[in-house]
């Protein structure tokens, strides 16, 4: 019996997969519409706003005032001054990308940057959140940088460093002589030819820090200060990013392409004398319905796994839960398959049937937020959305990727989920044996 | 009565069904041996399609039975192993190719892989379709879907097939070729059950011929019985120089002679009776579709 069920529902794979429409309604249109709304989402979040941040400044010397006056004016950044207690709330709470802690000693470890003193930051960050980890710490070391060379470039600030060092120098005991030797004179040249290219580039050895620096090649590998990373879990309010949102949609297309390919089958197969011929093959009609609904129901599967691990290593579609996930699109395809049985009884061609499956599915989609996503609906609407089984299977995807919904939060929609497909398919098997012979 | 063939490998008993209030076959009942070609002739409508449906496994009739060979009935699936039906419509997959049609439906039949590919090999062989195996039927012409539809009832190697006007639709060359293939089923020892509106089909390919009207089996018996039975007598026609004679003769020889002996005669025609005559003296000369 498997093996019957299995050949019916590969010569129906086979058949979708040859025909080009259905398989672009099917499989190519879902990716579309997934990254199409989620490029949309996410150009409008591009322009709403820049990276936000908290900036902490817990050290409150000139040092450090100057470098989160730079973070401030930065073109990436959207700061906030903020206590340590604030920035850690606002990015477990996904708030802010990002806070970033000025740390006691700051200041200090920036004015004697010649003594090998690293300016130490604190960054807390989402470490579900990759790309952003490695902007953050990619513009801070940019900051940093540019602060750095501002100091060399800015004669006072450098004299007052060689000064510093000279006394340091004058007043260590172990030196030996030679080596005492060796550091004034290195240090008065360095004195000299930081007053020698104050004079010669007057212009360009301000002390403004706003043009453009670029690493020199020799110190490729140097961090100009130390940054401690610290992860801060967030509690997920919402998708994580756009395709969060778009990917459960364009799965919910696909899954209604699927749906209406396989129910126009059953009438083609009808209308084209084909069913006839498997029912008068040695197989009972558990079979041929089986196969249908196997095919379905694997095609329903397939294409929402596909589109999920895309999402997951193309689009940063990061699922909450994998077993969630996985049972809300078996609970998804059970649905489906009982819709399309119910969709091959709606009539007697394919035309109509298409005609009506679409019909039906549209209304579906949009009821349930296929099209429109619900909370831009009024509440009743959103109330009348409960009867379509697609809001029901883009709450059970999103509670699984997104919503962060709990096992006991995920039955309710598993549970309609696999009641509308009982349901349907009960119904679809009653007509259809009655439309066969009828 | 019929003498044709061997063991009775169909036998239909007081098969009654009904649409609604239409009586679409009523109270009919034959057999059909093996090795033997038996025909269904009938008008549109008359009932040979239902009563392929009722052999089939396809409807089951509101009264009377089907039996196979050995008592076993269609409606089971396990028995439908032993039928083979090529439908009127093209039953076949056009998106798979000639080899994955007869695999599919193989399949669904035969469990040994190695049985299915030598049996799918077979079928294309015999059907003169293994050079295009792999091309996919949207391709094909007309007669070579139907003989792949031929071949399609064949591949689980069934010992009673149910051909519905398998040669519909096609040129003279694919009609003799399944002409051909059907008689070398009918030597390999298989019942075959052949429906048609051809005339010269039933004659040159059924051993016995059943003419159906109305649900009813009206006749059943050999191609030349029939004639004898139904056919009427022979008719001669003599044309002269300014008058035509026709008679109706049981000796067209010996009438002929006569007629001769009468006057010069510019034309003689002599109209034996036919199976086509037998079908219209038994089933009427009206239109069955207005």
């Amino acid at each position: 019996m498997i093996r019957q069920v299995l050949a019916l529902a590969g010569k129906d794979v086979r058949l979708l997969v040859r025909d080009k429409g259905g398989t672009f309604v099917t499989f190519a249109f879902p990716f579309i519409y997934a990254v199409f709304f989620g490029l949309i989402f996410a150009s409008r979040a591009g322009t709403a706003s820049k990276i936000g941040i908290d900036v902490v400044d817990e050290d409150q010397t000139a040092h450090s005032a100057a470098f989160v006056d730079r973070l401030a004016g930065a073109d990436e950044f959207d700061v906030t001054r903020a206590t340590r207690k604030d920035a850690s709330d606002d990015v477990r709470r996904g708030r802010k990308v990002a806070y970033v802690i000025v740390t006691k000693g700051f200041g200090e470890a920036a004015g004697g940057i010649l003594f090998n003193k690293q300016p130490k930051l604190e960054v807390g960050i989402d470490p579900a959140r990759q790309a952003e980890t490695a902007m953050v710490q990619g513009m801070l070391t940019k900051y940093m940088f540019e602060m750095i060379t501002s100091t060399f470039t800015n004669t006072a600030a450098m004299t007052s460093q060689i000064d510093q060092a000279k006394k340091l120098v004058a007043a260590d005991k172990s030196l030996g002589p030679a080596r005492r030797t060796m550091f004034d004179r290195f240090f008065n040249e360095l004195d000299r030819f930081t007053t020698k290219l104050h004079e010669e580039e007057p212009s360009k050895s301000g002390s403004d820090g706003n043009r453009e620096t670029t690493t020199p090649d020799s110190l490729a590998g140097w961090q100009p200060m130390d940054i401690e990373t610290t992860n801060v879990a967030r509690e997920h309010a919402g998708p994580k990013n756009p395709y969060e949102f778009s990917f459960p949609q364009g799965i919910i297309w696909g899954v209604l392409g699927c749906c209406a390919s396989f129910g126009i089958s059953l009438v083609t197969e009808r209308t084209r004398g084909t069913l006839a011929r498997l029912r008068v093959a040695p197989i009972g009609r558990v079979q041929i319905l089986g196969g249908k609904a196997t095919a379905c129901f694997v095609s329903t599967l397939t294409l929402a796994t596909v589109m999920i691990f895309v999402g997951r290593y193309v689009f940063g579609v990061h699922p909450g839960s994998w077993w969630h996930l996985a049972v809300s699109l078996t609970c998804i395809a059970v649905a489906f398959v009982g819709i399309m049985m119910f969709l091959s009884t709606l009539g007697r061609t394919e035309r109509t049937v298409s005609g009506v499956s679409w019909a039906v599915l549209l209304g579906m989609a949009m009821l349930g937020g296929g099209m429109v996503p619900q909370f831009y609906m009024p509440p009743w609407m959103q109330g009348m959305g409960d009867i379509s089984p697609v809001k029901w299977a883009i709450l059970a995807m999103e509670g699984a990727i997104w919503r962060g919904f709990s096992t006991s939060e995920m039955f309710l929609p598993w549970a309609v989920l696999a009641g509308f497909g009982v349901v349907f398919f009960a119904i679809g098997v009653r007509g259809f044996a009655w439309a066969d012979e009828g | 009565m019929r003498t044709t063939g061997g063991k009775t490998m169909l036998r239909l008993h007081k098969l009654v069904k009904r649409f609604g209030s239409v009586l679409a076959v009523d109270d009919l009942s034959l057999e059909a041996r093996s090795g033997e070609v038996l025909g269904f002739l009938g008008p549109n409508g008359a009932g040979k399609t239902t009563t392929i449906s009722m052999v089939s496994g396809l409807l089951r009739p509101d009264a009377g039975h089907v039996e196979l060979d050995d008592g076993e009935r269609p409606e089971r699936p396990e028995s439908r192993r032993k039928i083979g039906v090529a439908p009127q419509a093209l039953a076949i997959y056009d998106d798979l190719t000639a080899e994955e049609n007869l695999r599919f439906f193989g399949k669904l039949a035969l469990a040994d892989a190695g049985r299915l590919r030598a049996r799918v090999d077979w079928c294309l062989d015999f059907v003169l379709l293994t050079d295009r195996r792999k091309d996919y039927v949207k391709t094909f012409s007309g007669g070579m879907k139907r003989r792949l539809n031929l071949a399609v009832a064949l591949v689980h190697d069934p010992p009673l097939l149910l051909l519905d006007e398998p040669t519909a639709g096609v040129d003279p060359q694919s009609r003799n070729v399944i002409f051909e293939k059907i008689l070398e089923l009918r030597t390999s020892g298989r019942t075959i059950v052949y429906t048609t509106h051809y005339m010269e089909e039933a004659e040159r390919l059924c051993d016995c011929v059943g003419i159906i009207d109305h649900g009813r089996l009206l006749a059943i018996d050999t191609v030349d019985r029939l004639i004898d039975a139904h056919g009427g007598k022979s008719v001669v026609t003599a044309v002269r120089q300014d008058s035509e004679e026709r008679i109706e003769s049981s000796d067209p020889i010996a009438d002929v002679v006569k007629l001769q002996g009468a006057g010069d005669i510019v034309s003689l025609r002599i109209d034996r009776p036919n199976l086509e005559r037998v079908f219209l003296n038994l089933t009427g000369r009206g239109l069955r579709d207005r």
